[in-house]
């Protein structure tokens, strides 16, 4: 591999960039680790207000990863092993909550059966208490199962279709293929899916805001120590338990994932068929996705019925009037529009030019900028938002705008899914086709733009939707920067439904996810639909 | 198209290493000016390596290269006018043939109409038709996607040609004939050119210089004919040919090697290793038992005989060791007698 120090051009802009990343990514989390300072890491753990909420994260960790995965592995089997019907409609249903702030399980959850809820008062007349654990696992189950879904369908479309079929070609049924091949080729892979899974749960904050109650994580009492009593410091450190804790689950995944793992790459496996399944399991398939997919589209179905009737579940008379609030306090949903379109693109060109100069470029402390620019998948968004709170909220920094603040925090945020995506799709590309142009007399970063970056215009697109959608679902890393003039729709939902002004929320809602989707098609359309989400991992 | 600026290449203890393993170990060569010269050895010897350092793809841990006796290792690589041609062609396939060819071109500021000109002049010098020029590389088949890359990289008129085995993607055919039109496009335009391949049969027939490398290191550097004839060492010998290669050693009065069950006059330290090397169609059945002092006499069992078209190859068991015999005639008998003639039997002593 080329090394640099030959071209001024790209020394400049390898400095550019990791000085940006420095600044956004490295400085802000730092910020937090040391902003207490060691006093106050002794007084704050000293007063053990935060074992509770230690435990009570771990616990529910524990119980959601674990449903959240049994019903996504359903319905990944389901989806690359059988040959159930409707599978285009599944496909469609299980991607839909990749698209909308995960917190919407929890307002939707109190909608049907709340204390006022359409099943839980209007149906059978009671009024639960739904707040605590037990509602917040099943809310967490139902909002993540999607993306352990996504994770274990990735990896096993991804086992070879010709091992399967050489087993079962010596004589081995489906039962045994599954366990003696498939289950082993797919181990490593799988246990990384669940411990994803896992970091995106225990990092969770919108669910456990609108649903725990008094039932506090740490999210939530990071949260709570700074809006209530401004105690930073209780809240940096609560945090910076909680960023150990995901990274410790991210270092394991990495580890398993560094391990011999018998995927193909290249995704070429799929040139024959996979081994027929009996009737019997197909059969079970479909059961099991029809009602995993009843209760996706009642979660969203809700939310779009309570955002087009006068008060849901009471008065049922279609009206627009939500939708009306929505336009006369359009700011937030603009706001979104505006930052997170202007952050997704620049955090895929950012990302697909930092993956061309680490992959094909040969330079010291290389692996250090790699590693910097993974580093935000492992950071619990909570986390992040308090860097850029502390770390920016300075009074000589006054001069920042708040929505290009925001903005940056959705860039440096997302760089990991930009970066990945770039980094699979020069994997794509053989390097003597950027090679053939220097040798004609391209410079480096001529041959960047000649070459790669139209032949990356998927994988460009890819980082570009991932980062767009994470940006307009993100609550958690926002809430502690935005002010009146730069709120966001997910803050603003998150406010409306404190307020109960379910209406209003929900309008916002349906709204978020519809650009959300209509983002997504049109780059589909643009792309000839060669263009997923990528899983930020 | 007119003959053109050409340079000489001179390398001095180039050394490359990746991490722990020494990729090419202190090759030094002289190339000289318009000649063609084949790097040729073993998959992993160096020899791509070797040619990336000379495009500057990598940077190099020691030694020098100079390009007309300038050196060139802080030279990036887009200014060193070293234009390459790819084994898989990494023409790109979001241009048209047009503009592949026309990219050098287009860096070097070229006026437009002057592009358009030599675009279709080296299109000739390849022997494409022009209207080739509007498609795209994924319409062509290989052969035809080689003749775009040389012609992608001849047209900025290098000083140095590089090509990376460009024929090995292609089929018998195709490679036959493109060896001898690139040959003979190379013998008209006169530009210097390095060859890498491990095809012992094309760097033979293309070549002026053979280089051959193993484990990072040039073991031998010769006209064609002299590698083949006198290879230097057993590893050549052995690269170059359908060769025997058995192991002896000295006996202990030093005057013959032992090897195979007989004696062969040689002068060496008794008790001392030596490798045994001749070819397959050196050896012809004998039916007189006279050792003659100018012909080595084995005898052997026939175990298997195969027809190869020109000749039967045998598998003959000789004291213990398998060689090979072609001859133009099946062995009838199972029981043989074979002779190879001494100036054909290659004694190397081992280090």
């Amino acid at each position: 591999m080329r090394r640099i120090s030959q071209e001024p051009s790209v020394i400049i802009t390898l400095a550019i960039l990791v000085g940006l990343m420095l600044a956004f990514i490295v400085y802000p989390q730092v910020q937090v680790v040391l902003v207490p300072g060691l006093n106050g890491y002794v007084e704050f753990l000293a007063g053990q207000t935060w074992v509770k909420p230690l435990f009570n994260s771990l616990q529910v960790m524990c119980l959601s990863t674990t449903t959240a995965v049994i019903l996504g592995f359903i319905y990944a089997y389901a989806m690359v092993y059988s040959k159930m019907p409707f599978k285009p409609f599944f496909r469609v249903i299980g991607v839909l909550p990749l698209l909308s702030p995960p917190f919407v399980v929890a307002a939707s959850y109190i909608l049907l059966f709340g204390p006022r809820g359409m099943i839980s008062y209007y149906v059978f007349g009671q009024s639960p208490n739904i707040l605590g654990l037990g509602g917040l696992w099943g809310v967490q189950t139902i909002a993540f199962f999607p993306l352990a879904y996504q994770l274990i369908a990735d990896v096993l479309s991804r086992s070879d279709a010709r091992m399967e079929q050489a087993a079962r070609n010596l004589g081995a049924g489906p039962w045994q293929v599954f366990r003696t091949i498939t289950l082993p080729m797919t181990r490593p892979g799988l246990l990384a899916a669940i411990l994803t899974t896992a970091i995106y749960i225990v990092e969770d904050f919108g669910n456990p805001a609108l649903i725990a109650g008094q039932f506090t994580v740490l999210p939530t009492q990071a949260y709570g120590l700074i809006s209530g009593f401004g105690d930073v410091t209780g809240a940096a450190v609560v945090s910076t338990i909680l960023l150990l804790i995901a990274l410790v689950l991210y270092l394991a995944k990495t580890r398993i994932e560094g391990q011999r793992s018998y995927v193909t790459i290249s995704g070429r496996a799929g040139t024959i068929p996979r081994p027929p399944v009996p009737m019997v399991v197909n059969l079970f398939c479909f059961i099991a996705c029809s009602l995993l997919a009843i209760l996706i589209l009642m979660v969203y179905g809700v939310l779009f019925v309570s955002a087009i009737v006068e008060v849901f579940p009471v008065k049922w008379t279609p009206t627009f009037k939500h939708f009306e609030f929505l336009t006369s306090n359009i700011t937030p949903l603009r706001n979104t529009l505006l930052y997170g379109t202007s952050a997704a693109i620049i955090c895929a060109l950012f990302a697909m030019l930092l993956g061309f100069l680490v992959q094909r470029r040969e330079w010291r402390g290389k692996r250090i900028v790699d590693f910097i620019a993974i580093m935000p998948a492992a950071i619990p968004g909570i986390f992040f938002g308090i860097g850029y709170a502390t770390a920016f909220n300075q009074r000589w920094l006054d001069w920042i705008d708040r929505g290009a603040l925001i903005t940056l925090s959705m860039i440096f945020w997302n760089i990991p899914v930009g970066y990945q995506a770039a980094m699979a799709g020069l994997q794509q590309i053989d390097r003597s086709l950027d090679d053939a142009a220097t040798s004609l007399g391209a410079s480096s970063l001529r041959a960047f733009r000649d070459i790669l970056f139209p032949l990356l215009d998927s994988a460009l697109l890819t980082g570009f939707v991932t980062a767009f959608v994470r940006a307009v679902t993100t609550l958690s890393v926002v809430i502690f920067l935005f002010t009146p003039s730069t709120t966001v729709a997910t803050i603003k939902i998150f406010q409306l439904v404190n307020d109960f002004m379910w209406g209003g929320a929900t309008a916002f809602t349906v709204s978020v996810v519809g650009v959300a989707v209509l983002v997504l098609v049109f780059v589909w359309t643009l792309s000839g639909r060669r263009v997923g989400l990528q899983r930020a991992s | 198209m007119d003959k053109l600026q050409t340079s000489p290449l001179r390398l001095e203890n180039v050394t490359k290493r990746f991490g722990s393993v020494v990729a090419v170990e202190r090759v030094s060569l002289e190339i000289p000016r318009g000649s063609f010269t084949t790097l040729l050895g073993p998959s992993g010897c160096g020899k791509t390596t070797l040619l990336r350092l000379i495009a500057g793809f990598y940077e190099l841990d020691e030694g020098h290269i100079y390009l007309d006796d300038k050196p060139i290792d802080d030279v990036p690589t887009h200014l060193r006018g070293t234009a390459m041609v790819f084994q898989d062609y990494a023409l790109w396939p979001h241009m048209t043939v047009y503009d592949n060819i026309a990219y050098g071109l287009r860096m070097s500021k070229t006026p437009p109409a002057e592009i358009d000109q030599r675009v279709h002049e080296t299109m000739q010098l390849v022997e494409m038709p022009t209207d080739f020029l509007k498609r795209r590389p994924t319409e062509l088949s290989g052969g035809q996607q080689q003749r775009v890359a040389l012609a992608r990289a001849l047209i900025v008129r290098p000083r140095v040609l590089l090509l990376d085995e460009p024929l090995s993607n292609l089929d018998a055919k195709v490679r036959q004939r493109l060896r001898l039109e690139i040959r003979s496009l190379q013998r008209r335009i006169g530009i210097t050119t390095i060859y890498v391949t491990h095809d012992q049969e094309e760097a033979l027939s293309m070549s002026d210089i053979v280089v051959v490398m193993n484990q990072g290191r040039v073991v031998q550097v010769g006209k064609p004919e002299e590698i083949y004839r006198r290879p230097g060492t057993a590893f050549v010998a052995e690269f170059l040919g359908v060769s025997n290669v058995l192991r002896g050693e000295v006996a202990e009065d030093g005057k013959a090697v032992r090897v195979a069950g007989t004696h062969i006059p040689y002068a060496g330290v008794p008790g001392h290793a030596v490798t045994v090397v001749f070819k397959a169609d050196e050896v012809e059945p004998v039916t007189t038992d006279v050792q003659v002092n100018d012909r080595v006499v084995i005898e052997g069992e026939v175990l298997e005989a195969f027809f190869f078209g020109a000749v039967y190859r045998h598998f003959v068991n000789v004291a213990g060791n398998t060689i090979l015999v072609d001859c133009p005639a099946r062995l009838e008998t199972q029981h043989v007698r074979l002779a190879i003639p001494r100036d054909k039997v290659l004694i190397y002593s081992e280090t």
